[in-house]
């Protein structure tokens, strides 16, 4: 599909025109103590669209996966389905979230098609933007890189004067009517290109070796217990890094009644390997086994399931280098560039 | 669905705050729960007592007297289910600030200090006691998880009282971590349940829900010296305000 170019200028009036027809979902800032993180929201207004943002606290994971999602509604004996599609533009996602919408794409259809994630997936339309500005700990550059972004519709890069959006899909292409668009000249495209090549540099972590050789090395590390042991000294099993995660796709299902008793609903949500009861199974009569009872073993898994396990299917890590985990994890003992580089050659 | 039990509530060492929290549901929703529990014994609102069979007994308050240990195994005689309500009465609370001091009478009572009825032993839980079946955790208890546990139990489904820590549910509403801003937070090591509104205030997870069934003490005072740069010997003691007798350290 050809590329196409807004001025700056005529950029606010793409989006108010864009948040006035559909719902539009893109980071917008967060403070505390003068701190700004990013998150995720419903735009209510172009102004508060931050595409200049580093990261988000959690990924665009959570518009199709809600960390709390209810699937059933029941009313004594009726029972309601929730499926609920509900069509948005995502906008602005960084190309390694939609890396990691690939794999959450696939672990929710795979043998059973999952829908009350999938019908909400099928109804967004997913703009990906350059990265204006790189994270204190991302590797986005290091891991993966063999594997391109699928699962979007256009995508969008600032270059001098303007920006360039090159949709993919028809839904992409169907964005262009919202602003004064004019077909991109190939100094442009050529802006767009060197805009996203460019950052790629300023990744402040990297990760050593390939997929293979560090899933080979992760692997074989298995049985040294010492290592997983020490490695996991300071966790507090608080699953922090789990619940950042945009590969992360385990989920928890509780019932609740609401006070009449009668009317309730069927809930899920996220939940996290590393927290110490995620593996407690009943063992029938009362009894429970927890089959990773250690610290040390549930550190281990999380990094055999993000460099390891999942390769053959997803075709790469599912790991996707957003540095979320690293960053969110206040022992600082959950980067995976420091833990898999310093796992030797097997 | 359990026919409407018989339900008791019962003080011994607290401030009753956990009590206040039962009627702070707001009128339509108390009044709906009333249809489905029968409240025979409750002193913030009402005054009768029994001495009949209790489905479920909600025990507030911390075991801090011998003389107190013949009341609790009675109300343990007469009831099914024994729910330690609120954390005076799960893990002694802020009662159990006392349990490493000696001189705590003089400053509290002063010039009355040497009253016989002012006498008391270490703070302890109720499950000290007795045995408990299930632990409302909290100063104050949350009332809806409160809530949930009693339509859990009436519908014949075990609680859902979480064992991971505060950062679950704060991750999950997106706060900025307190450390990211230079402040401290207790949170990695504090018993969930809560729906983490401290952080989402700006202020710290003081751990008023006692420690998860494993909290990594080593680790937090780490953090709380290397991150938050606390003083070694502050972020030792930190965490006790909630959870004197979890800690390692316990009298
Ligand atoms: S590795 Fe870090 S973020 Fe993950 S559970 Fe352990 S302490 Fe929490
Ligand atoms: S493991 Fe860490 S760096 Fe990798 S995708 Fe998950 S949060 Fe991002
Ligand atoms: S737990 Fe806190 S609020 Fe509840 S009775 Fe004890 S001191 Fe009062
Ligand atoms: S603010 Fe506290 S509870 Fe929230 S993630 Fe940080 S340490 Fe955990
Ligand atoms: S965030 Fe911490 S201090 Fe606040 S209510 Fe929850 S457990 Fe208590």
């Amino acid at each position: 599909m050809s590329s196409h170019f807004i001025k700056e200028s005529d950029f606010a009036a793409f989006l108010a025109g864009l948040i006035k027809e559909k719902k539009v979902v893109g980071p917008v800032a967060k403070t505390s103590r003068q701190q700004e993180k990013f998150v995720f929201a419903q735009l209510e207004r172009g102004e508060d669209l931050r595409l200049d943002y580093d990261v988000t606290i959690l990924p665009p994971k959570k518009e199709f996966f809600p960390t709390q999602q209810d699937l059933v509604r029941f009313d004594g004996p009726r029972r309601e389905g929730c499926v609920t599609p509900e069509e948005k533009v995502l906008f602005g996602v960084h190309f390694y979230d939609v890396k990691a919408l690939d794999m959450t794409d696939l672990l929710f259809q795979e043998r059973n098609d999952d829908r009350n994630y999938t019908a909400r997936r099928e109804a967004a339309t997913v703009v990906i933007s350059n990265i204006q500005k790189v994270s204190p700990r991302a590797f986005w550059s290091s891991i993966g890189a063999e594997i391109q972004p699928q699962g979007h519709d256009a995508w969008l890069s600032r270059i001098a004067g303007g920006y360039v959006l090159e949709p993919r899909t028809p839904k992409g292409a169907a964005l262009l009517r919202f602003g004064k668009f004019a077909t991109a000249t190939p100094a442009q495209i050529a802006a767009a290109r060197q805009a996203n090549d460019a950052v790629a540099a300023q990744c402040p972590e990297r990760l050593q070796g390939t997929s293979e050789s560090n899933a080979r090395k992760v692997r074989a590390a298995f049985g040294q217990e010492e290592l997983w042991t020490k490695l996991a000294e300071d966790c507090f099993s608080c699953g922090s890094c789990n619940t950042v995660c945009p590969t992360c796709y385990c989920f928890d299902v509780q019932d609740w009644w609401n006070v009449d008793q009668k009317s309730g609903a069927r809930t899920r949500y996220w939940d996290s390997c590393l927290t110490e009861d995620f593996a407690k199974i009943s063992l029938g009569a009362g009894a429970t086994e927890n089959f990773r009872e250690s610290r040390g073993e549930r550190f281990r898994h999380r990094f055999m399931r993000k460099a390891a396990y999942l390769n053959e299917k997803l075709g790469g890590p599912a790991c996707v280098g957003c540095g979320r985990c690293s960053a969110a994890c206040t022992a600082d003992i959950a980067d995976p560039t420091a833990v898999i580089n310093n796992i030797p050659e097997a | 669905m359990m026919a409407k039990p018989k339900v008791a509530f019962f003080d011994f060492t607290c401030c009753e705050g956990c009590q206040i929290e039962f009627t702070n549901y707001g009128d339509a929703a108390f009044l709906e729960l009333l249809k489905h529990v029968d409240v025979v014994e409750f002193r913030e609102a009402m005054s009768e007592k029994t001495k009949d069979p209790i489905d479920i007994a909600f025990i507030e308050g911390s075991f801090s007297r011998e003389a107190d240990r013949p009341r609790l195994e009675d109300i343990r005689k007469r009831a099914k289910i024994v729910i330690a309500y609120g954390q005076c009465a799960t893990t002694g609370g802020v009662n159990a600030l006392k349990n490493h001091t000696k001189d705590y009478k003089q400053f509290v009572y002063q010039k009355d200090a040497a009253m016989p009825h002012l006498d008391s032993q270490k703070a302890v839980g109720v499950d000290q006691a007795i045995k408990v079946d299930y632990y409302a955790w909290g100063c104050p208890v949350n009332k809806y998880e409160v809530l949930q546990i009693v339509s859990h139990l009436l519908h014949g489904k075990e609680p859902v009282i979480p064992n991971y820590p505060v950062c679950v549910e704060c991750k999950r509403r997106e706060t900025i971590c307190r450390y990211d801003v230079g402040d401290y937070c207790l949170g990695q090591t504090a018993r969930a349940g809560c729906g983490a509104p401290c952080p989402a205030d700006g202020i710290p997870c003081e751990a008023c829900r006692g420690f998860v069934d494993q909290p990594n003490q080593d680790a937090l005072v780490k953090v709380l010296s290397k991150r938050a740069g606390m003083p070694w010997g502050w972020a030792e003691g930190k965490s006790r305000m909630f959870t004197a007798n979890q800690r390692g350290d316990a009298a």
